[in-house]
């Protein structure tokens, strides 16, 4: 019995070790089993957890790129002179389309099928065919409904008045950043910066409420200039019919208000910002800032100016220009037509270098050189446009007599057209100087300043001598519009060649002036660059001017006036005749004379020389700034 | 004090009530997102064509066009010297 309980005792005990055995082994392998997803869960959560999160957020979130569209550019009544507007783009995964499909494509794109397979050959994922093409165009390719052909929108400027603002505004290149004009130099404040919106979505991949921006969209700024879109045209189309005329190689237009707020501004040739791809980059420039020439005898009523402010000469100084001919230095200057005595003005209506040189010579380097850099030759304007030339002036020591005598006539120094307007701005503004400025946005703009050059009775003095320049005894009468009173000067400047000397046969004609000359509301500066019928400023660029304040003038609201045609004012003039002492310069002298022509702002003609004999009209009752006086004087 | 047992009855009603409402508000929610989407699209898109109609209305009202129309298609002139006195 002992043996069997021994035996069964034995047995027992085996089956217990087994029993154990095994739930060791299962609780081994539990063990394992929860020791495998711990480690399984530390890599998840904590060595794997942020990639994991990445991807699970990839799959809840969506990032959207939300546009900013180019600011727009309007003129400053609000017409649109600049906007962007979305164009369909074609593109393409290289490797995904077909080689027999290359050629229905080619032929939706107008595009050689040749320079289509160049495109595609060898190429790997994304391919522009054709940017910025048209919806029909766009439309015809995806008619074709090709395997790996996609569509795109991008943005695209446009220009709407093309070549007539052409050289203003610039132009955009296929990135959207301005490359030219003031699409380049407003680059920053048109363009904005596009917004990343993050939005939920759900199982379907439908956009869930609360989404939030990671980087708020700045839209582009829309910019006002002072342009007006009218004159604008106005100017180009007067300038491109007087170059047309004079089968002139180039020329530009500046015109301004007195108050610095730039009109207009066109030059020529022109070119369409639009397809500017089609023209040479020399054609791009904007000759009203960029290119520099002589002014000229525009030069002269500065010249003036400065003599009458150096107090040494009065305005009814006279001045003797030598018969044609003076000796300055090793240098002979000459004028055009020989003149003996001349009146300040009249040195003006006659445009006599020599007598501008004199002056010049008279007063010195100093007072010269003030006045130049004051109404800012010399020097750029900073009106916002890039590639602006500074123009030439020479350091003042450099200015011995030949250069001071050179200068006061408009030679030896270079201008751009908007400083030659600006500089006839100070006269139109009573001798003022205010920067020219082309945006109108407030916010933008910099602050108007303004600072006085000469007194304004210097600067209407100079007024009323160029719009007697402008008289049928200047060189300027072509200038004048009928019903208006300009007061302006022509300039005829040879070019200067390579090597430093002049031309004998390429010219630039000028002609800046004001108008209306008693009410001044615009400034007009004309160049025309090398004019083959006739090399005058009088007979080239004057009538420019006078097609540009003919056309802008009425267009401004400013009348017309036709006094001096009318019957009844000769009437009122000869009922006014009054032989009473008082109201006639009989008797006066000479100087007498021109100091009361010079305080009522008239005019004056002399005939002979002692005391007045007589003169025309009759009375000076009825006579107002700007008329003519005509004495005659004798011993 | 005990409340009776058909107020403990109500809870699981409100809880299923809350619940029902939750579920509800996600759903207006949910289609009042898809309507701003649909709208701010809308939006955008009108936004492109006014900016296109602009640009065709600056198209055909500059200046030289004009000019040209006046002067070739309804034989119009410039005013001559004078004749606009009034402006």
């Amino acid at each position: 019995m002992s043996i069997n309980h021994s035996f069964t005792g034995r047995g027992d005990t085996r089956q217990q070790v087994f029993i154990r055995r095994r739930i060791e082994a299962v609780a081994g392998l539990l063990a394992l089993g929860i020791a495998l997803l711990a480690i399984r869960a530390v890599d998840l959560q904590w060595l794997q957890s942020q990639t994991l999160t990445d991807k699970a957020e990839k799959q809840r979130y969506r990032q959207y790129t939300a546009v900013a569209p180019r600011g727009t550019i309007t003129d400053s009544h609000g017409r649109i002179l600049a906007e962007s507007i979305e164009v369909p783009s074609i593109a393409a995964m290289a490797d995904e389309i077909s080689p027999d499909s290359i050629g229905e494509l080619a032929a939706a794109l107008q595009m050689p099928e040749t320079s289509l397979r160049r495109k595609l050959h060898g190429r790997k994922g994304f391919v522009w065919l054709a940017r910025q093409v048209t919806p029909a165009m766009a439309d015809a390719v995806a008619r074709l409904n090709i395997d790996g052909v996609r569509q795109e929108t991008e943005w695209r400027r446009y220009h709407p008045l093309g070549p007539e603002t052409g050289h203003l505004l610039g132009f955009v290149g296929i990135d959207g950043h301005g490359l030219e004009g003031l699409e380049r130099t407003l680059d920053a404040r048109l363009s904005g910066e596009p917004g990343i919106r993050q939005v939920r979505r759900d199982a379907r991949g439908h956009s869930l409420p609360g989404g939030i921006w990671l980087r708020d969209p700045v839209p582009g700024q829309d910019i006002r200039l002072t342009i007006d879109a009218s004159i604008q045209s106005i100017a180009y189309a007067a300038l491109a019919d007087g170059i047309r005329k004079q089968h002139a190689k180039g020329g530009s237009v500046v015109i301004m208000r007195p108050d610095g707020a730039v009109l207009a501004m066109a030059s020529w040739p022109g070119y369409n910002p639009n397809n500017f791809r089609e023209y040479r980059p020399s054609q791009w420039r904007n000759r009203a800032i960029t290119d520099v020439f002589e002014p000229g005898s525009t030069l002269k009523p500065f010249t003036v100016a400065a003599a009458l402010m150096s107090g040494r000469w009065q305005p009814d100084s006279k001045i003797f220009c030598e018969n044609g001919a003076m000796q300055v230095a090793d240098h002979v200057i000459h004028d055009d037509h020989s003149e003996g005595w001349l009146d300040i003005a009249g040195l003006l209506a006659k445009s006599s270098n020599i007598g501008a040189a004199k002056l010049a010579l008279d007063i010195g380097v100093d007072p010269m050189y003030r006045m130049l850099h004051d109404i800012g030759f010399g020097q750029r304007s900073h009106i916002g446009l890039s590639g602006e030339s500074p123009g030439i002036v020479l350091p003042m020591e450099r200015w011995g007599p030949v250069e001071t005598a050179n200068i006061a006539f408009g030679q030896g120094i270079a201008v751009t057209p908007l400083q030659l307007a600006t500089a006839f701005s100070v006269l139109a503004n009573g001798g003022l100087h205010v920067q020219p400025r082309l945006i109108e946005t407030p916010d933008i703009g910099e602050k108007q300043s303004s600072r006085r050059i000469m007194p304004k009775s210097v600067a209407r003095h100079i007024v009323n001598m160029l719009e007697y320049a402008t008289s049928a005894e200047g060189t300027g009468s072509k200038a004048v519009p009928a019903g208006y009173r300009v007061a302006g000067k022509t300039g005829t400047a040879q070019k200067p060649d390579r090597y430093g000397s002049y031309n004998s046969d390429k010219f630039t004609a000028v002609f800046a002036g004001i108008a209306p000359a008693d009410n001044p509301q615009l400034v007009i500066a004309v160049v025309i660059d090398e004019p083959q019928k006739s090399i005058y400023g009088g007979q080239v660029a004057a009538p420019v001017f006078r097609n540009i304040a003919a056309n802008v003038l009425p267009y401004l609201g400013i009348a017309a006036t036709s006094e001096r045609e009318q019957p009844w004012h000769t009437m009122r003039i000869a009922d006014n005749a009054d032989p009473v002492p008082g109201h006639s310069t009989t008797g006066l002298s000479l100087r007498e004379v021109r100091r009361l022509a010079s305080r009522m702002g008239l005019h004056l003609k002399v005939h002979g020389s002692g005391w007045v004999r007589r003169q025309q009209p009759a009375s000076l009752n009825g006579l107002e700034a700007g008329d003519m006086l005509e004495v005659w004087l004798d011993d | 004090m005990r409340w009776p047992l058909t107020t403990w009855l109500f809870v699981p009603l409100l809880l299923g009530g809350f619940a029902a409402a939750q579920v509800w508000l996600s759903h207006v929610r949910y289609e009042l997102s898809q309507q701003t989407q649909r709208l701010n699209a809308e939006k955008q898109a009108l936004a492109l064509e006014v900016s296109k109609l602009n640009l065709e209305v600056a198209s055909l009202t500059r200046p030289e066009r004009l000019r040209e129309i006046a002067q070739r298609r309804l034989h119009m002139a410039p005013p001559r010297p004078l004749q606009v006195v009034h402006p």
